[in-house]
C-alpha cells in the first residue's frame, strides 16, 4: 500500500516536472530561434551592403581596385580544399568569372543567387557547409559570386544557446520534480495518516474514531462527517445485535416449541385429550410469533411516517381520561392502583390510534414491571411549549445500567426473558413519539420508572 | 348464506371454504380479481370475501369497481396490511369490514355475520331488549327484570354492541375496534376485565346468564 502511494507521488511529480521542462524548452526554442533569425538577416544585410561597396569600387576604379578591397590583389585561385579551409575559418570565398572563365577565386561552384540566400555547398566527400550565397553581375559577363559561412558570432550564439537551453531545462526538470514531490508528499502524508487510522477503525469500529490535524478545512470536515457516520452505524449495529438476539429468542423459541408439539402429537396419536392440549399450546406459541411480527411490522410502519396522512386535531385530555378509566379496573384487578390527573382541553395534532397505543404500552409496561401493589399515575399538564404527559410508578424502577437501552428493540431488562412480551412495546412508544415530534425521556433518580413525554401542541 | 370467496392463496381459500361449509354455508371460490368481478356481477350473493393482495389487480380497486357498478353486497376484505391507514382506505373503497391475516376462523365468521345482518333496524331502534334485559338508547338506561343497572361508559358500549347481534359471536378484536377504536391488540386483558365487570352487574344478581364466553374467541349474548 505504501509503495503504491509513493509510486503515485513519483509518477505525479515526474509528470509535473516533464511538463514544466517541456514548456520551458518550447519557450526557449522560440526565443532562440527568433534571435538567430535576427542575426542571420543582419548578416544578409551586411553582405548586400559590402558587395554594393565592392561594386562601387569596381565602377569607380576598375577591377584591380575591387580586388584590393576584397583582399584578392594577388589573384589567388582556391581549389576545393583551400575553399573548405577558408570557410572553416569563417572567411568568405569569392569567384569572379567572365563568361565561363574563372578569373580569380574559388573553383567551387557557388550557386547563382540574385538575393543573399542560405544554401548548402555540397563537397564530394559528403561534407556540406551552410553558406550565405550571393551573386552580382558587375558588368556584361563579369560575375562576382560570394559564399559567406555563418558569422563567428552566430555560430557562437547558437552553440551557447543550445548549451544554456539544455542545462537550464535539466535544472528546471530537477527542481520541478523536487518541489512537486515534496508538495505531494505533504498532502499525501495526511491521507496516509487517515488511511492508517481507517485500518485501525476497521478492526475496532465501535471504539476508535478519526482524528485529523490538517490545515485543510475540507479534510477536517471529512473526518468529522466520517466520525458522525461511524457513530450512527455503530448505533445501528448495536440495534441489529440486540435484534438478532431478540429474533433468535422471541421467534425461534416458540417455533421450536411448535415443532416439538407436532412431534408429541405424532406420539400421542389417538389420545384426543393430549392432542387437544398440544394444539392449544402450539396455537399459543404461534400467536406469540405472529404478535411479535405484527409489532415489528407496526413499528416500521410507524417509523415510515405513513400515519402522518391521518393526523388531525384532537382532544388529548379526553383521550387520556378515557383510557385511564378503561385501565382502572385492570390495575385494580392486579392489586395496583391507577390514578390520573389531567388539565382540560389539551388539543394535540396527531393520530389518535397511535396516541392510544402509546399510553396502552406505557400502562402495560407499568402493569408488568411495577411492584404488585404499586401506585401508577398518569399526569397531563400544560407545559411551556406544549403538553407534558407523564406515566410513572413508585417502584422498583429500572436499573440505571439498563436505562439507556429501554427504548431499543427487543431489549429486556430481564435477561432470562422469562416474562411475557417481546421487548418491542417501548420501541413502539419511542417511534410514536418521534413521528409526533415529541420528546420522550425516562426520568433519572426516581423511586420508580417515570416516563416523561413533551408533546408539541398545535397552536391552531 | 351464499358466499363468494375471492382469494388467490389456495391454502387460505381451502381453510375458509371448509369452515364455511361446516357452518352450512354455500361457497363459490374464484382465484382472480377478474373472475371475482365477473361472477359477482352475474350472480347474487349474500356476502363477498375479497382478498386485498391479488395478482394483476389490487382488491381495493376491484371493490371500487363493484361498488361503482351498483353492487351493494356486503364485502369483507382480507389483507396482510393491518395499519389504520390501510383499514380506512379499504372502508373508503366500499368494503364493509376489514380483517387482517392471519385470523381465527371464528373471527372471520363473526365479522361475516355482522356485516350481513340487516343493519338499518338495529341502528335506528331506540331500545334493544333481550329476555328481561332492556337497553334504552336515548337515555342510556339499562334495566333487567325491571331493576335499573348502573353501567359506566365502556360497559354500556360493550353491552350495546353485543345486543345489536343477539345470538352471534362478537370477538375480542371486534370489541377493541368498535368500543375502544383500537387497531392494535393490547397485551392485557382489557376486554376481559370490562366484560367480566359487565357480567357482574347484569348477570350475577340474576339466575340466568345472558352473556356467554366462547373460549378463546369472544362472547355471545343470548337468552336461550
Amino acid at each position: 500500500m505504501n509503495n503504491l502511494l509513493s509510486r503515485t507521488i513519483l509518477l505525479r511529480s515526474l509528470l509535473i516536472s516533464i511538463t514544466s521542462s517541456a514548456g520551458f524548452i518550447t519557450l526557449f526554442y522560440i526565443v532562440s530561434l527568433s534571435y538567430l533569425t535576427n542575426l542571420s538577416s543582419e548578416q544578409q544585410h551586411e553582405l548586400v551592403d559590402y558587395i554594393e561597396e565592392v561594386q562601387s569600387f569596381y565602377d569607380d576604379d576598375g577591377l584591380q581596385s575591387m580586388l584590393t578591397e576584397l583582399d584578392l590583389e594577388s589573384k589567388p585561385f582556391w581549389n576545393k580544399n583551400q575553399s573548405i579551409e577558408r570557410l572553416s575559418d569563417h572567411e568568405a570565398i569569392f569567384s569572379i568569372t567572365r563568361g565561363n572563365t574563372l578569373l580569380v577565386g574559388s573553383e567551387v561552384d557557388i550557386p547563382f543567387e540574385a538575393k543573399p540566400t542560405w544554401s548548402y555547398l555540397d563537397f564530394d566527400n559528403g561534407h556540406e557547409i551552410k553558406v550565405l550565397a550571393y551573386s552580382k553581375v558587375l558588368e556584361g559577363t563579369l560575375l562576382l559570386k560570394v559564399a559567406q559561412p555563418r558569422s563567428y558570432e552566430t555560430e557562437l550564439a547558437s552553440d551557447v544557446l543550445i548549451n544554456v537551453g539544455m542545462l537550464s531545462s535539466f535544472l528546471i526538470f530537477i527542481m520541478a520534480f523536487l518541489i512537486s514531490y515534496f508538495a505531494n508528499f505533504r498532502s499525501q502524508r495526511t491521507l496516509l495518516d487517515i488511511k492508517k487510522q481507517m485500518h485501525v477503525i476497521a478492526n475496532s469500529p465501535d471504539s476508535s474514531r478519526l482524528s485529523v490535524e490538517s490545515k485543510s478545512a475540507m479534510l477536517r470536515q471529512l473526518a468529522s462527517y466520517t466520525n458522525e457516520m461511524l457513530d450512527k452505524i455503530s448505533a445501528l449495529h448495536g440495534t441489529t445485535k440486540t435484534m438478532s438476539t431478540g429474533i433468535a429468542h422471541d421467534l425461534k423459541t416458540p417455533l421450536s416449541r411448535v415443532v416439538n408439539r407436532l412431534q408429541s402429537m405424532r406420539q400421542d396419536n389417538g389420545d384426543t385429550q393430549a392432542i387437544e392440549l398440544h394444539i392449544n399450546r402450539a396455537s399459543q406459541d404461534l400467536n406469540a410469533v405472529i404478535s411479535t411480527f405484527n409489532n415489528l411490522v407496526r413499528l416500521s410502519a410507524i417509523e415510515s411516517g405513513k400515519h402522518k396522512q391521518n393526523f388531525e386535531l384532537f382532544n388529548l385530555s379526553e383521550l387520556v381520561n378515557d383510557l385511564a378509566l378503561s385501565y382502572d379496573p385492570v390495575f385494580e384487578d392486579s392489586g395496583r392502583k391507577l390514578s390520573h390527573s389531567t388539565v382540560d382541553n389539551v388539543i394535540c395534532f396527531g393520530d389518535t390510534d397511535l396516541l392510544n397505543q402509546l399510553l396502552c404500552n406505557l400502562l402495560e409496561n407499568a402493569l408488568e414491571y411495577s411492584s404488585a401493589d404499586a401506585n401508577v399515575w398518569i399526569r397531563l399538564q400544560s407545559h411551556t411549549s406544549g403538553a407534558l404527559l407523564q406515566v410513572g410508578d413508585d417502584g422498583p424502577g429500572i436499573h440505571s445500567d439498563d436505562q439507556p437501552h429501554v427504548f431499543e428493540r427487543f431489549f429486556r431488562a430481564d435477561v432470562s426473558r422469562s416474562k411475557p412480551g417481546n421487548g418491542l412495546g417501548l420501541s413502539i412508544v419511542k417511534a410514536i413519539c418521534d413521528v409526533h415530534d415529541a420528546k420522550l425521556a425516562l426520568l433519572p433518580n426516581q423511586t420508580g420508572a417515570v416516563f416523561n413525554i413533551e408533546i408539541p401542541v398545535s397552536s391552531s | 348464506m351464499n358466499i363468494l370467496l375471492v382469494e388467490d392463496d389456495l391454502d387460505t381459500a381451502a381453510f375458509i371454504e371448509k369452515g364455511l361449509v361446516q357452518h352450512g354455508e354455500l361457497v363459490k371460490h374464484v382465484a382472480t380479481a377478474q373472475e371475482g368481478l365477473l361472477v359477482a356481477s352475474s350472480t347474487e350473493f349474500d356476502a363477498i370475501i375479497f382478498d386485498r393482495l391479488l395478482p394483476n389487480m389490487d382488491g381495493l380497486d376491484a371493490v371500487k369497481v363493484l361498488r361503482a357498478s351498483g353492487i351493494i353486497t356486503p364485502i369483507l376484505m382480507l389483507t396482510a396490511l393491518g395499519e389504520t391507514v390501510d383499514r380506512v382506505n379499504g372502508l373508503n373503497a366500499g368494503a364493509d369490514d376489514y380483517l387482517v391475516k392471519p385470523f381465527d376462523f371464528s373471527e372471520l365468521y363473526a365479522r361475516l355475520k355482522a356485516i350481513t345482518r340487516r343493519k338499518p333496524i338495529s341502528q335506528t331502534e331506540l331500545s334493544l331488549s333481550l329476555g328481561d334485559l332492556v337497553l334504552e338508547r336515548t337515555s342510556r338506561r339499562v334495566t333487567r327484570a325491571g331493576r335499573q343497572i348502573e353501567l359506566n361508559t365502556k360497559e354500556y358500549q360493550i353491552l350495546e354492541f353485543l345486543m345489536q347481534s343477539p345470538g352471534q359471536l362478537v370477538t375480542k378484536t371486534m370489541l377493541l375496534e368498535k368500543v375502544w377504536g383500537f387497531s392494535f391488540d393490547p397485551k392485557t386483558s382489557l376486554v376481559q376485565t370490562h366484560v367480566s365487570r359487565l357480567r357482574n352487574k347484569i348477570d350475577k344478581p340474576f339466575s340466568f346468564e345472558l352473556i356467554k364466553t366462547v373460549r378463546g374467541c369472544g362472547y355471545i349474548i343470548s337468552d336461550e
